[in-house]
């Protein structure tokens, strides 16, 4: 058997004890994870036809809409795939420590990038699927399509999967081996961003000739224009599906042939620019030096010590220093927020605040929404696993003179901090961008105060009660037991926090003469109880549950 | 056999291996003693390909490291001080995925696993998943695994962390067992004990530099017969005093 067999075989023998692992697990583990996955893909089936019903009961425009939405769904996935794709490549190429253990054996370079590649291409991509199979589902029924149209859709994901993974892949590759110096860093972002402005107006222009409603269309939904260009392979993918689906074989295969290709093309050219690039970017990473090292905002962060107690100040600056210095964890949160703070800024080009008080309040809650699940996987990903991360490393915090209620009050403080100023920023510029009245600017930002509170108090104090002082890997953390738990309250949390005051907003701009303001208090009220014991209560525990463990 | 000419290695301005020149014949174990931070782990991990040097050449049995990676791989045995392991195998499927990485017929490997896991003692964690074991243990089956494609050369950082007696005292006869068969060993330790115990030579390297070097008796000689622990301490004091004023 050959080296990279060997690899695949050892694969197949890992997911084989994943699995056994996981079905040695309790059976209510199990129901509660199983029935919690099914809950979920049933309320997005359920939302996406929902969605699907209203845009046709805009009549031809929706027809239209809805036979477009298909491509601008996949180039929206395009995007996040790419993304999500330079995350996981650079934590695969260059922060596994497989890597070291595989460049000791025999194994060519481009054999390392190929199953690296393949590794960060599937941990890029299960949310994918997660996310396709609703969508695609509701379309399939509320078009009463043939069910074939499920199948057709997994048979072109895997190509666009391969091809949006590799364009990240390549970046990452390129940009770690020749990466500049910061000062030369500038220019190339600005060169790449003269490059996308060109190209959004060779597209915008292309598209001028189209006709009339297509136009209209593209001005009405961003995005629409470069969804549905030839040259986007979201365009190949929702075409394809869609020819193949009413029949026309010969249509729908030369799409399939296409994205078939140009994700082979892509693999090879990660396979042969990987295999050059790949050592000598590996060398770079690893090419610092014990003597130098920058700080990270040390000025600022000497400055907590003057505002803090020093032990709490100690534990939070260590782990703001620890989150700068791990690429994979701030740059997850860079696009998160990054992405959210893009579309907030640019609510006035999109000329949302001309709509209606009604919509423009719909929307403000929506946006609160969408700040509010973004801070739910935050909490997930970043706070929830904060105690974990310490690791062996724990006895030093629990031998130093501090109690496990001020450790626990530091990791807690520190994320209440950094996610409050993110998220209330974001909120109060989207409120002003639509120019609310006051009254909604103030309960979206007291609601997203309120979610902020309990996603760190939930996350904090769930993640101490089921900490786990062995597990290294983040994504290993949590996707156990604990962190579904976590995320699954986050979200209830959420929907409890904003629904009341949405329904408020909302009824109030259907009917102005209605009382249903009368109900604003205890909507606050509820907001006040709910808060203080999603926050409260999960730090007491956790507090409780450190002091019982033995380390 | 190993052969270091003129190696030299910088990270950010600090200079961690000095134009090191050095020669292991076949059939040698030699010692790499050194401070922390004086190049022994740089030393190793360009021998392995893990980092790649400024200047100068490694050769490993006539290959230079650089230009025959796959190569040299596939005649050296690395066992790191941490050695990575897949945590979602169990022991016997490590071992069968390790077989198999170096091309090694599976017959081979089930009767080197039964004959190895005895030999190391980890017949009864057979079906235990890696992340289940014991630092010891996971020690244990490095060992195993290496001695499984029987390399020419071993690379050993640190050799004997985290080792109860017996498998220090196992260890050290299967090392020497090695050299008798003609196999070279580099071996770093912090513990003078083990090189006086199991050298063939000695180096002492300080700061990038090869500052000593030769059989006990022969720096015993050099040094009017001081033990290893002073003659350690007397050329890296006597070398640190040279840059900086500060004892060690």
């Amino acid at each position: 058997m050959s080296a990279p067999s060997a690899l695949w075989q050892k694969t197949r023998f890992q997911m084989i004890n994943a699995l056994r692992t996981m079905f040695r697990q309790s059976r209510l583990k199990q129901t509660f994870i199983l029935s919690f996955i099914l809950i979920f893909e049933a309320f997005l089936l359920l939302l996406f036809r929902d969605g699907f019903r209203f845009l046709s009961a805009f009549g031809g425009a929706g027809v239209i809409i809805t036979g477009r939405i298909f491509a601008l769904f996949f180039l929206g996935l395009a995007w996040m795939l790419f993304l999500s794709s330079l995350v996981s490549s650079y934590a695969t190429f260059f922060g596994s420590p497989e890597i070291p253990f595989l460049l000791v054996r025999p194994f060519s370079m481009q054999q390392i990038v190929l199953y690296s590649f393949v590794h960060a291409t599937t941990l890029s991509s299960w949310a994918f699927f997660f996310i396709i199979l609703p969508f695609v589902g509701a379309y399939t029924w509320h078009q009463s399509l043939h069910p074939l149209f499920v199948l057709w859709t997994i048979v072109f994901s895997i190509p666009f999967l391969f091809l949006c993974s590799s364009l990240g892949a390549l970046f990452v590759l390129c940009t770690v081996r020749w990466l500049p110096k910061p000062g030369k860093v500038r220019i190339c972002l600005l060169g790449l961003l003269i490059l996308g402005v060109f190209l959004a107006a060779t597209i915008r222009s292309d598209s001028q000739a189209e006709d009339n409603m297509q136009f209209n269309l593209a001005t009405m939904i961003p995005g629409m224009r470069l969804a549905v260009h030839p040259l986007s392979p979201g365009y190949w993918m929702a075409e394809g599906i869609m020819t193949l689906t009413r029949g026309h074989m010969r249509r729908g295969l030369h799409h399939l042939a296409l994205l078939l290709s140009s994700a082979a093309v892509a693999t090879i050219l990660v396979e042969q620019i990987g295999g050059k690039v790949f050592y000598p970017a590996w060398q770079r990473t690893r090419a610092t030096g014990p003597t130098r090292r920058k700080p990270v905002m040390l000025p600022h962060l000497l400055n907590i010590r003057t505002l803090l107690p020093a032990d709490l100040a100690a534990i939070m600056s260590k782990d703001i220093r620890t989150f700068f210095r791990d690429p994979a964890q701030w740059t997850q949160a860079l696009i998160f927020f990054g992405l959210l703070g893009l579309y907030f800024s640019n609510l006035r080009i999109f000329h949302y605040d001309r709509l209606p008080e009604q919509w423009r309040s719909a929307m403000t809650f929506l946006n609160v929404f969408a700040v509010s699940a973004v801070l739910s996987s935050m909490g997930a990903r970043f706070i929830y696993p904060q105690l974990s991360y310490e690791g062996h490393s724990f006895w030093m915090l629990g031998l130093s003179p501090t109690s496990m209620t001020r450790i626990v009050l530091a990791k807690f403080l520190l994320a209440l901090i950094t996610t409050g100023i993110v998220s209330i920023s974001l909120i109060f510029m989207a409120t002003r961008s639509l120019g609310l009245e006051p009254q909604i600017q103030q309960a979206a930002l007291a609601v997203i105060a309120a979610v902020c509170l309990a996603v760190c108090g939930l996350s904090t104090g769930l993640g101490a009660i089921f900490m786990n002082l062995d597990e290294h890997n983040p994504a290993a953390i949590v996707s156990t037991f604990g962190g579904t738990l976590n995320i699954v309250l986050c979200l209830c949390f959420m929907l409890a926090a904003i629904l009341p005051f949405g329904i408020i907003f909302h009824v109030r701009q259907i009917d102005l003469h209605t009382h249903f303001m009368r109900f604003l208090p205890l909507a606050y009220g509820w907001l006040a109880l709910i808060t203080m014991s999603a926050t409260l209560l999960p730090l007491w525990l956790g507090y409780h549950s450190l002091l019982k463990r033995d380390f | 056999m190993i052969q270091i000419q003129n190696l030299t290695k910088s990270y950010s301005g600090f200079r961690a291996l000095d134009a090191l020149t050095l020669d292991i014949p076949d059939g040698e174990l030699f010692c790499f003693l050194g401070p922390n931070g004086a190049g022994k782990t740089t030393t190793i991990k360009i021998l392995t390909g893990l980092v790649h040097p400024d200047y100068g050449t490694a050769r490993i049995q006539g290959l230079d490291t650089n230009q025959h990676a796959t190569d040299v791989k596939k005649v050296i045995g690395y066992i790191p001080d941490t050695p990575f392991l897949y945590e979602r195998l169990t022991t016997s499927e490590f071992f069968l995925f390790y077989g198999e990485l170096y091309d090694i017929p599976p017959q081979t490997i089930i009767h080197e696993r039964d004959r190895l896991f005895a030999t190391f003692g980890l017949d009864n964690h057979r079906s235990a998943l890696v992340r289940n074991l014991s630092h010891g243990l996971r020690q244990r089956l490095i060992y195993a695994t290496t001695f499984l494609h029987n390399p020419p050369v071993l690379l050993i950082d640190e050799p004997f962390v985290g080792l109860d007696p017996y498998t220090i005292k196992l260890i050290k006869s299967m090392l020497r067992e090695h050299t008798n068969q003609g196999g070279t060993i580099l071996l770093t330790t912090h513990i003078l004990a083990i090189a006086e115990d199991i050298a063939d030579r000695i180096g002492i390297i300080h700061k990038g530099k090869l500052i000593a070097e030769g059989t006990l008796p022969e720096l015993q000689t050099e040094h009017q017969g001081a033990s290893l622990e002073d003659i350690f301490l007397q050329v890296t004091y006597a070398k640190t005093e040279e840059t900086s004023h500060v004892r060690p």
